[in-house]
C-alpha cells in the first residue's frame, strides 16, 4: 500500500516545497535567470589544419551535419554518418522524423532546421519559394545521376535536391491466376471474367485508392492532370481533371465494378488484403508493397500498365536548407559521399527503391523491381507546383461518387474539374489583362490569352490602369479582360463583348495602354 | 479579506510578518533581477515580443509580492506566469498572424528574404566558371587553383591579400609550388596546406572569400564549382524594391513579395502585414457559403450526442453498479475503465481497422449474423454512427467515474422525503437524482462539450472527415466539423500552406466558441454559484 | 454470492442477472478494442485487415523487434515519457493547488473575471501554437540552452502553461467543499494563510491530487503533437512520438510492432490507475460535485 502512495508523496513533497517558496520567497522555479555568462552555441569557426587523411582522432568534431530522414533511411544515413566522422571528423546527427516537411517550415526559418532533408520531390517547390532551400550544384557528378530524376528536383533553372530513387506504380498481378499478362486493358476485362467464371476469384481488379493509385489506368485514356506549357512545365491553368480521357476511364471503371470484374472497394489497405488472399488477380501498387508481399508467400509478379498506362513518379532525394550554417559541407556529404554506388546500394537494400545514380540502377537485381522500372519507363513526374495541393481532394471523391451512384462520370469529373478550376483562379482574380494578337508579337509567350502574366496592367494613383510595351511595327488587336478570364471583357467604346480595339503601331517602339475601369474604355497610344 | 487581517494583529506577529517580508521582498528583488537579465539578453538577441512577455512576468511577480491589495496572487504568481508565457502568448501569436501572409511563399521574415535574395548571383557572359582547389596558410592566407573549362590552371589569391599580384602561375618549383597532381594541381604549396573537398567545406570562411582582382572576383559557390559570380538583384534601402542588374527590371515589394510590373515575382517572399484580408477572404470564401450549414449542423449534433451518449452510459453504469452491495463492482470498474487508460491515438486507429467495411471484425459478425452490413465509410449516416460509438467508447469511463461519485454525494434525506410522498424510482431519477446531477457536473459538460465540438484528432484520424459530400463545391465529408474543414481550407488550397489565413479562421471560430461557451454558462448558472461565497 | 441469492427476492434476482448480463456485454464493449491490439502485437503477420482473434502461429517476434531495433529505442522512450510526465504532473499539481487555494478561500478583485478566462482560453482552437510554442522554446535556449529546443525541461515547462486550466476548477471545487470554519478557527489561533494551506487543508486534498495527477499525468503521456516538433532527437524523444513514427510511414507497415508499442505504452497509465483507483472515484466525485 505505502508503494501505491509514493507517486502522491513526491507531487506532495513538492507541492510542499514550491509552496513554502511561495510563502516566503516566490522564487519562481521556473523561470530562473542565468546566474553566469550565457553559452553561445557557436560552431568552431577554425578548422583543422591536419592533412586530409589522417584526422585526428581524439579532437572535437570540426562540424555539425544534421539529417532529417523517415525511418527507412535513417539507419543507412547513420552508418554512412559514422563513416564520415571516421574520416574527416565530422559529427553526422540523423534524426528519425515524420512529417518531415511540415515541421521542416516550422524550425527552418527559426534557424534550427537540419542542414539535409528528406524528401519527395513535390515537396520541393513549395520549400524553395519560402527560400527554405539552397540550390545543389552537382558538377560533373549529374551525369551519373539519370536525368529525369535530376529533372523532377529542377526549379526555375535551378537544381534544389539530390536524387536517390524514383518509384512509380506497377501492374501487379497473381502469378498463380495469371500466365499471361495482357497488354490491353480489354484482355485485362477478358481474363477477370473468365478466372470469375471458373469461380477462381472473386473479382479480376481492385483499386487501391481514387486517385494516384488510379492514375495509370485513366492516363491509359488519355486522362491528365496539368497540361504541360512550351517549357514543358506543368501549367496550372490547363486542368485536365474533366478531360475526355478522364471521363472515359470514369465510365469504364463504373461499366467494370457494374459487371462484377472491379471490385468496389477503394480502400488501399483492403485492396492489398485482397489481393493478398487471391480475391483478386490484378492490382496496381508500388515497390514499396514487394517486402509485404513477400512475406505473405503471395505469389505474383509484376508487368507494366495495359494500353502504356502512364503512372506518376516520385523521386526521394536530398535537400539542402538554405538557413544551414554548412550549406557548403551539406553538399560535400551530399556529392562525395552519399552521391557513391555503394552509399546508393545501401539505400537500396534497406529498403527496394529504383536508384537514380546510374552505376547503382545498373546493379539493380531484383526481379521485381526491374519490372516496376520497366513499368515507369513512360512515368510522368508528380507535379510538384502548388496548384497540385487543391488536385488531390477533388480528384479522388469523383471516383467515390461515381462509385456509389451519386453522380455520373461525366458529371463527377466535370464538377471536380470546375472545383479546382475556382480554387485556382483565385490568382487571377482583379487581374485586368490585355489579350490580344499583339501579345505574341511584343515577344510575350501568349496570344490572346486573358492570364498571360507578362501583359497585365497596374493600377495607378490616377485610378487608370496602365501598362507599356515595346511592340514592332505592325497591324494589332486588343481587349480588356478582367478576372483571367474571357467573362467580363470589354471591347471598342468600353462595351461588354464588343469588337476588338483596333490598333495600327508604324514604327517599333512603346506603346501605353490606358483603361478606365468605370467607362471600361481603353485609351493605346502609339509611338 | 477583513477577517484575515484581524488575526494577525499581534505584536508578535508583526515582527515576524516584516521580517519575513523583508525576506520576501529581497528575494523577489532578486527573481526580478535575474528575470530581467534574462529580458536584456532576449532584446539583445531581438526577440522583442518574448522579452515584453517576461517583463509581464517580472510585473505579475513583483506587483503581487509589493502591492498589498493584490496580494492574493502571488498565490499564483508562477501558475499566471506559465499561463501567459504558454496559453496566451501562442493565443496572441496568432491574433498577429491573422493579420500577416504567413505561410508557404511567405515562412521568412523580410531581413531573412532580403538576405537570400542577395545572395543569388548570376554568371556574367564574359564570366568563366572553374573547378578549385584551396589551400590554407597557417595565418588563414588561402589560395584558390582554378582549371577553366578550357583546361587554363591557375592560382589566385584573396582580393585583400597584401601580394603586388593576385595571380601566380602553376609552374612547380615556384613559389613553392610542388608537384602537381593528375589534374593540374599542385599537391604542395609551401606554407600551406592543401584542403581537400571535405576539409573545405567545413571551413566556413571559404564561401564568403573574394578572390582575384577586386574588380573582378571570383567566389566559390559549390563543392565542384567556383566562378566569377556577380549579385543578381540590388536591394535599395530608401525604396524598399529590388533591381535585377542584368536588365533594370524593378521588383516592388507588394505584401511581401517583391513584384515587377508583369507580375513576375522573386522567390522567396517573406511574412508581411496584409490588413484584414485573410478576414476578407474567409467571409466572401465560396466553400463558406456551399456546405458549411450541413458541416455545422453535423458539428452540433456530435458535440451534444457525443456529450449525451458518454453521459448517459457513464451514469447508467454508475446508477446500476454503485450499488455497494453490487459484488464484483470493484472488478467490473476497472475493467470498464481500460478505454480511458489507452492514448487514444492507439484506440482510435485500432477502431478504424475494427470499422474497415470489408475486412473488419465488426462487419465479418455483422455479416455473417445478417447476411449483409453496413458500409461504414461510404454512407453518410454509417459513417456519423461509426464516429459516436468511437466516441463514446473514449469517453465514457470518465463520465462513469464523475458520476458514480456525484451520486453519492447527494444528500439521502431527499431521496428519503421523497419516498415518503409515494415517489417511484423513474420519478425519483427524473425530479431528483439528474437535476442534482445537472448542477454539479455543469461546468465538466460544458468542458466535454468544448472540447468535443473541436475534436479534431478524432474526425480525422479515424475518417478524415468522409465520406466527401458529391454536391460541395469545396471539399468537405459528411463527418467533417468545422476545425477539420476549415483546416482543408487553410492548408490544402490551391497556394500550400497558410497559416495566416488559418489564423484568421481560428479567430472567428474562437469568437463563436467562447459566445456559445457563455450562453451555455449563464444556462448552468454556473457564474452566479462562482459569485456566490462558498 | 449463493447465500445471498437465496435470501433476496426473485425479482431481485431477475435483477442482478440482468446487470450481470449487462456487465458482460459493457465489458466486452470495453476491452473488446484492447484485445485486438494484444491480438495484432503477437501476431507474426504485418495485416491488420483479415486480423484473427486468436492469431495462426502467435509469437513474440514483435516485441523482440521493438526491443531490439536501434532506430527504435522503444524503451528509452518509454522512460522519457515517463520522466517527462511525473515532472509535469509534479509543476502542474504544485501550481495549480496553490493558485485553486486562492480561488477558494479568498475574495479579491478579478477573481471571477480571471476563472472565468482560464476556462474560456481553453476553447481557443489553436492551430498555430505549435509554431508559436516551438520559437519561445528556441528563443529560451538560445540563453538558456537546457531549457531549449531537444529538451525535456523545455517541453515540461511548455506543459506547465496548461496547468491553469480545467484542473483549476476541479481543485477549486474540491477545495469549497472543505468547510471554512477550519480556516477561520485556525486563524483566530494565529495561524497563516500558509500555515492554514499547508498544515490544515492539503492534507485533505489527497483524493483531489491524485486525481487530477493521473488526468494531467494522461494528458502529458498521450501528447505527441508538441513533443515531435520540440523533440527531434531520437534519444530524447517520448513513446506517443515514437509511436506516431510508426503509423506515420505511410508504406511500411508496422502494425504489429506498433501495436506491440501501445500495450508496452498502455501498462504504466493502467498500472497507476488500477492503484490508485479508489482514491480517483472519491476524488473526482468531490470535486465535480461543487463545480
Amino acid at each position: 500500500m505505502k508503494k501505491s502512495y509514493l507517486f502522491i508523496a513526491i507531487a506532495l513533497v513538492a507541492t510542499l516545497l514550491l509552496g513554502a517558496c511561495a510563502q516566503a520567497t516566490e522564487a519562481p522555479a521556473t523561470t530562473e535567470a542565468p546566474t553566469e555568462a550565457p553559452v553561445v552555441t557557436e560552431a568552431p569557426t577554425e578548422a583543422p589544419t591536419a592533412a586530409p587523411t589522417e584526422a585526428p582522432t581524439e579532437a572535437a568534431p570540426v562540424a555539425t551535419l544534421r539529417i532529417w530522414a523517415d525511418e527507412q533511411r535513417a539507419p543507412v544515413l547513420a552508418e554512412l554518418g559514422a563513416e564520415f566522422k571516421a574520416q574527416y571528423n565530422v559529427d553526422v546527427v540523423v534524426e528519425n522524423i515524420s512529417g518531415i516537411r511540415d515541421q521542416f517550415a516550422v524550425a527552418a526559418p527559426a534557424g534550427e532546421g537540419p542542414d539535409i532533408i528528406v524528401i519527395a520531390h513535390d515537396q520541393m517547390p513549395a520549400l524553395v519559394a519560402s527560400g527554405l532551400l539552397a540550390p545543389i550544384e552537382l558538377g560533373a557528378k549529374s551525369s551519373e545521376f539519370v536525368e529525369e530524376a535530376l529533372k523532377a528536383f529542377t526549379y526555375q533553372g535551378a537544381l534544389y535536391g539530390m536524387p536517390y530513387a524514383t518509384e512509380n506504380l506497377g501492374f501487379f498481378y497473381n502469378t498463380d491466376l495469371v500466365t499471361e499478362v495482357p497488354t490491353t486493358w480489354q484482355g485485362v476485362y477478358d481474363l477477370s471474367k473468365q478466372l470469375i467464371a471458373d469461380g477462381k476469384v472473386e473479382y479480376g481488379m481492385v483499386l487501391g485508392g481514387t486517385s494516384y493509385d488510379a492514375y495509370p489506368w485513366m492516363s491509359s485514356q488519355g486522362g491528365y492532370i496539368f497540361g504541360l506549357d512550351a517549357n514543358g512545365d506543368y501549367n496550372p491553368q490547363d486542368v485536365g481533371i474533366d478531360s475526355e480521357g478522364m471521363i472515359k476511364f470514369g465510365e469504364m471503371a463504373l461499366q467494370w465494378k457494374n459487371d462484377g470484374v472491379l471490385s468496389d472497394n477503394l480502400d488501399n489497405t483492403t485492396a492489398k488484403s485482397m489481393f493478398k488472399d487471391g480475391t483478386v488477380a490484378f492490382m496496381m501498387n508500388g515497390p514499396w508493397e514487394l517486402g509485404n508481399l513477400r512475406d505473405a508467400g503471395t505469389p505474383f509478379a509484376v508487368a507494366a500498365f495495359p494500353d502504356s498506362g502512364a503512372p506518376f513518379m516520385g523521386v526521394q532525394g536530398f535537400c539542402v536548407n538554405a538557413f544551414s550554417e554548412n550549406i557548403l559541407l551539406a553538399q560535400s556529404f551530399l556529392t562525395e559521399f552519399v552521391a557513391t554506388e555503394d552509399a546508393m546500394l545501401k539505400f537500396y537494400q534497406a529498403d527496394p527503391r529504383v536508384p537514380a545514380l546510374k552505376s547503382a540502377l545498373e546493379k539493380m537485381d531484383d526481379p521485381d523491381l526491374i519490372k516496376i522500372a520497366e513499368a515507369g519507363a513512360n512515368a510522368q513526374p508528380m507535379p510538384g507546383i502548388p496548384e497540385m495541393g487543391k488536385v488531390w481532394g477533388d480528384w479522388g471523391n469523383a471516383l467515390t461518387f461515381i462509385f456509389d451512384g451519386s453522380k455520373t462520370p461525366e458529371q463527377a469529373y466535370k464538377d471536380a474539374a470546375a472545383n479546382i478550376r475556382a480554387a485556382i483562379a483565385t490568382d487571377t482574380k482583379g487581374m485586368v489583362n490585355l489579350p490580344g494578337s499583339w501579345q505574341k508579337a511584343a515577344g510575350f509567350d501568349c496570344e490572346w490569352d486573358p492570364k498571360c502574366a507578362a501583359t497585365v496592367m497596374t493600377l495607378g494613383d490616377d485610378g487608370l490602369y496602365t501598362a507599356t510595351f515595346k511592340i514592332p511595327a505592325g497591324d494589332y488587336e486588343v481587349k480588356v479582360a478582367l478576372d483571367g478570364g474571357w467573362d467580363t471583357n470589354y471591347g471598342v467604346d468600353g462595351v461588354a463583348g464588343g469588337d476588338n480595339v483596333k490598333f495600327t503601331v508604324a514604327t517599333e517602339g512603346d506603346v501605353l495602354f490606358s483603361f478606365d475601369p468605370n467607362s471600361h474604355i481603353l485609351t493605346v497610344t502609339v509611338p | 479579506m477583513g477577517n484575515m487581517e484581524g488575526s494577525m494583529a499581534t505584536v508578535a506577529k508583526k515582527t515576524i510578518t516584516s521580517v519575513s517580508s523583508i525576506v520576501t521582498t529581497a528575494i523577489v528583488i532578486i527573481v526580478d533581477a535575474l528575470l530581467a537579465y534574462f529580458a536584456y539578453r532576449l532584446a539583445d538577441l531581438g526577440y522583442i515580443p518574448l522579452m515584453i512577455v517576461f517583463i509581464l512576468i517580472i510585473a505579475i511577480i513583483s506587483l503581487s509580492f509589493m502591492v498589498p491589495n493584490l496580494k492574493h496572487f502571488r498565490w499564483m504568481a508562477i501558475g499566471l506566469s506559465a499561463w501567459l508565457l504558454f496559453s496566451i502568448f501562442p493565443i496572441l501569436y496568432t491574433v498577429y498572424n491573422a493579420f500577416t501572409n504567413y505561410g508557404d511563399g511567405h515562412l521568412i521574415t523580410k531581413t531573412q528574404a532580403i538576405e537570400q535574395i542577395q545572395k543569388q548571383t548570376y554568371l556574367p557572359e564574359t564570366g568563366k566558371s572553374y573547378t578549385w582547389v584551396a589551400y590554407r596558410s597557417d595565418t588563414n592566407e588561402y589560395l584558390l587553383w582554378l582549371k577553366d573549362t578550357d583546361g587554363t590552371t591557375s592560382i589566385v589569391r584573396m582580393v585583400d591579400a597584401q601580394a603586388a599580384d593576385h595571380t601566380l602561375e602553376v609552374v612547380p618549383g615556384q613559389n613553392g609550388i610542388g608537384e602537381l597532381d593528375a589534374d593540374g594541381a599542385p599537391l604542395t604549396i609551401e606554407g600551406y596546406t592543401r584542403l581537400n573537398k571535405i576539409l573545405a567545406a567545413t571551413d566556413k570562411n571559404l564561401t564568403s572569400i573574394k578572390f582575384g582582382a577586386a574588380d573582378n572576383t571570383i567566389q566559390v559557390r559549390s563543392p565542384s564549382e567556383a566562378a566569377q559570380l556577380l549579385p543578381l538583384y540590388q536591394f535599395d534601402d530608401a525604396t524598399g524594391n529590388f533591381t535585377n542588374t542584368q536588365t533594370g527590371k524593378v521588383y516592388e515589394d507588394i505584401q511581401g513579395t517583391w513584384t515587377a510590373k508583369d507580375r513576375t515575382a522573386l522567390i522567396p517572399g517573406y511574412s508581411a502585414q496584409v490588413g484584414g484580408e485573410n478576414f476578407v477572404e474567409f467571409i466572401t470564401d465560396p466553400g463558406l457559403r456551399g456546405p458549411l450549414v450541413t458541416i455545422v449542423v453535423w458539428n452540433f449534433i456530435f458535440a451534444t450526442m457525443s456529450l449525451f451518449l458518454t453521459f448517459s452510459l457513464g451514469l447508467f453504469i454508475a446508477i446500476i453498479y454503485g450499488d455497494p452491495n453490487f459484488k464484483g463492482k470493484k472488478l467490473l470498474r476497472s475493467l470498464l475503465l481500460i478505454p480511458y487508460t489507452i492514448p487514444s491515438l492507439i484506440t482510435i486507429l485500432i477502431w478504424r481497422g475494427m470499422f474497415n467495411p470489408d475486412l473488419g471484425i465488426i462487419n465479418r459478425v455483422i455479416t455473417s449474423i445478417f447476411g449483409v452490413a453496413p458500409k461504414w465509410f461510404n454512407q453518410a449516416g454509417w459513417a456519423r454512427t461509426a464516429i459516436l460509438i468511437v466516441n463514446m467508447w473514449l469517453g465514457y469511463p470518465y463520465w462513469m467515474l464523475v458520476t458514480s461519485g456525484a451520486l453519492q454525494s447527494i444528500p439521502s434525506d431527499i431521496y428519503e422525503a421523497a419516498q415518503v410522498d409515494g415517489a417511484t424510482g423513474w420519478q425519483r431519477f427524473w425530479n431528483i437524482t439528474l437535476p442534482l446531477l445537472l448542477v454539479s457536473v455543469g461546468p465538466l459538460m460544458i468542458a466535454s462539450f468544448i472540447f468535443n465540438f473541436n475534436n479534431f484528432n478524432l474526425i480525422y484520424a479515424f475518417i478524415n472527415g468522409g465520406p466527401p459530400i458529391p454536391t460541395a463545391s469545396t471539399q468537405a465529408g459528411y463527418t467533417d466539423i468545422i476545425i477539420s474543414y476549415v483546416y482543408n481550407l487553410a492548408f490544402a488550397s490551391g497556394r500550400g500552406i497558410r497559416y495566416g489565413y488559418a489564423s484568421a479562421i481560428s479567430l472567428v471560430l474562437f469568437v463563436v466558441i467562447a459566445l456559445m461557451s457563455l450562453a451555455q454558462f449563464r444556462l448552468t448558472n454556473m457564474w452566479e454559484e462562482v459569485g456566490e461565497n462558498v | 454470492m449463493s447465500k445471498k441469492t437465496e435470501t433476496i427476492s426473485g425479482s431481485k434476482r431477475t435483477g442482478l442477472i440482468l446487470r450481470w448480463i449487462l456487465a458482460i456485454v459493457l465489458v466486452a464493449f470495453s476491452i473488446f478494442p484492447v484485445l485486438w491490439i494484444i491480438s495484432a502485437a503477437i501476431n507474426p503477420v504485418n495485416d491488420l485487415a483479415n486480423q484473427q482473434l486468436i492469431p495462426a502461429n502467435a509469437n513474440f517476434d514483435n516485441f523482440r523487434q521493438l526491443a531490439t531495433n536501434p532506430v527504435f529505442p522503444f524503451f528509452t522512450w518509454l522512460w522519457n515519457s515517463i520522466k517527462v510526465s511525473v515532472s509535469s504532473v509534479i509543476v502542474t499539481l504544485s501550481l495549480t493547488t496553490m493558485a485553486a487555494f486562492a480561488f477558494s478561500r479568498f475574495r479579491f478583485k478579478g477573481r471571477q473575471g480571471l476563472l472565468k478566462a482560464i476556462l474560456l482560453i481553453q476553447s481557443f482552437p489553436n492551430l498555430l501554437a505549435i509554431v508559436a510554442l516551438f520559437s519561445i522554446v528556441k528563443q529560451m535556449g538560445d540563453i538558456i540552452p537546457w531549457l531549449g529546443l531537444n529538451t525535456h525541461a523545455g517541453l515540461v515547462l511548455v506543459y506547465s502553461g496548461g496547468a491553469m486550466g480545467m484542473n483549476i476548477w476541479l481543485m477549486k471545487g474540491y477545495m469549497d467543499t472543505i468547510p471554512r470554519d477550519i480556516d477561520e478557527s485556525a486563524h483566530v489561533d494565529g495561524a497563516t494563510d500558509w500555515q492554514v494551506f499547508s498544515k490544515l487543508i492539503l492534507p485533505l486534498l489527497r483524493p483531489i491530487l491524485t486525481v487530477i495527477g493521473i488526468l494531467s499525468f494522461i494528458g502529458t503521456y498521450g501528447e505527441f503533437i508538441i513533443a515531435r516538433t520540440l523533440l527531434t532527437r531520437t534519444e530524447m524523444q517520448t513513446a506517443m512520438v515514437g509511436l506516431q513514427i510508426f503509423t506515420a510511414g505511410q508504406y511500411t507497415q508496422n502494425w504489429g510492432v506498433f501495436a506491440a508499442g501501445a500495450l508496452i505504452a498502455a501498462l504504466p497509465i493502467m498500472i497507476i490507475y488500477l492503484i490508485l483507483q479508489d482514491q480517483i472515484v472519491g476524488g473526482l466525485t468531490q470535486g465535480a460535485v461543487k463545480g
